[in-house]
């Protein structure tokens, strides 16, 4: 008997506690009590190192999540970051149009005043040199532009052709030193030739030393060159000398063109009218 | 007696893995039992009455945090103790597969321990439907991370040896 017992010692004891466990768990369930006093005791024991355990895993999980937001977050800033890109090219781009069309209809304004025959060109290529002023257009022989023709923006005078190719012209700026306008002052009618200076300004020269002109003139072609119609305005006066002697005065004038930023001009390819109706 | 307490810290540890950490990489509810692993290993390698304590007090352990009625798992686990042990004694369990489908064997066979003595001993609905549900899950977890815990188990064991001689 004992030998039988010390046999199956191992497989006894799993029984007895196999009984054991039914016996707690009839009585657990029939007192509706879920923890006896010695589970309650353990789990006393045992709540400062599941609370440790439980803190350390919150505090992992909420640094994981807080790691995993910030990621989405990053991601959603940069997402942002391009739209706002994006959207600010399309807003530069919008208001180059609109500028574009209004500077178009300023030139297509400033056409049906002149009348006759014009042709529009787009301004493709400036001077490299401080001291040269031309500039190129996009229209050239092909479209009716010939050298010596008068080139005019809606704010004034901006020069004539001086070389044309099949599909592109230079065009001499009133402001360089080799080109010379016949003008008049609009208020006295006194003549002159407008020229280039080398300041990027221009002067009007043979003025009579006894004509009226005074600073604040307004100076408009006169239409006796052949090459620009009359009565269109080429800028205002901002200086006068008069030297001691002589019988000419000169007068500096600031042209109303502003010929840096310009990027459409119109070229008159013959039969104008005069700016003011003049035959 | 060194073996015996560094197998309750560990089962203690496994305890606060099991309730804190695993829930969070579990799959639906199905959460890898630890103590049941440790049971197996009681079951192959312990073939003595310390064994059986040790398997019951598992069971009892965890009952404690079940919030379930006392004596459930302890129940459950003295089964699986006598079972695995039994087989042990006839079988030759010691190669790492042979290990992964015992496990995966005895999560089964305590799973159905608990859902017949829920159905005989407590008058909860609805019980047995989710058990079924994650039962084939949670043996397939305990299975894969069986092999981790009977090598820190062998270890322990190992250690405690050495140092008692």
């Amino acid at each position: 008997m004992l030998e039988f017992v010390r046999r199956n010692r191992v497989v006894l004891t799993s029984g007895s506690l196999l009984l054991l466990s039914l016996l707690l768990l009839s009585s657990s369930s029939r007192t509706r009590q879920p923890h006896d006093p010695l589970a309650r005791l353990v789990l006393e024991a045992m709540r400062p190192l599941q609370s440790t355990a439980a803190a350390s895993v919150d505090a992992l999980t909420r640094a994981w999540r807080t790691y995993v937001a910030l990621i989405g977050v990053r991601q959603e800033n940069e997402a942002l970051r391009r739209r706002v890109l994006d959207l600010e090219q399309e807003a530069v781009r919008s208001a180059e149009i609109e500028q574009t069309d209004k500077r178009l209809e300023e030139l297509l304004n400033f056409r049906s005043t002149l009348g006759g025959d014009v042709q529009a060109a787009r301004i493709i290529g400036r001077d490299p040199l401080p001291w040269s002023g031309t500039m190129v257009i996009s229209k050239g022989e092909s479209d009716g532009v010939r050298k010596a023709m008068a080139v005019l923006s809606p704010f004034g005078v901006v020069g004539q052709t001086m070389a044309t190719s099949a599909h592109a012209a230079r065009v001499l700026l009133i402001t360089d030193h080799n080109s010379g306008v016949d003008a008049v002052v609009q208020r006295t009618r006194a003549r002159g030739i407008v020229e280039g200076g080398l300041d990027g300004g221009c002067v009007m020269k043979y003025l009579k030393r006894g004509e009226d002109v005074e600073v604040g003139d307004t100076i408009v072609t006169s239409g006796l060159d052949g090459v620009f119609p009359k009565g269109i305005m080429i800028g205002t006066v901002t200086r006068l000398t008069r030297g001691t002697r002589g019988l000419l005065q000169v007068a500096e004038v600031q042209p109303s063109v502003p010929l840096d930023r310009i990027e459409e001009v119109l070229v008159v390819r013959g039969g104008l009218a005069s700016k003011d109706g003049a035959p | 007696m060194r073996a015996a307490f560094l197998f309750t810290v560990f089962a203690i540890t496994a305890l606060l893995v099991q309730t804190t950490v695993l829930p969070f990489t579990s799959i639906g509810r199905a959460t890898p039992d630890l103590l049941l692993i440790m049971c197996v290993y009681l079951g192959l390698r312990q073939h003595s009455v310390a064994g059986a304590v040790g398997a019951f007090l598992l069971g009892y352990l965890q009952d404690a945090f079940s919030g379930s009625v006392v004596g459930l798992n302890a129940f459950g686990m003295c089964l699986v103790f006598i079972v695995v042990y039994m087989t042990s004694r006839r079988l030759w369990v010691d190669n790492t597969i042979s290990k992964f489908v015992v496990v995966f064997l005895a999560s089964v066979l305590k799973s159905a321990a608990l859902l017949s003595l829920a159905a005989l001993f407590m008058s909860v609905e609805g019980v047995g439907g989710t058990v079924l549900r994650y039962l084939l899950v949670e043996a397939v977890l305990a299975a894969l991370l069986s092999p981790a815990v009977f090598a820190v188990l062998a270890q322990t064991q190992h250690l405690a040896v050495a140092e008692e001689e």
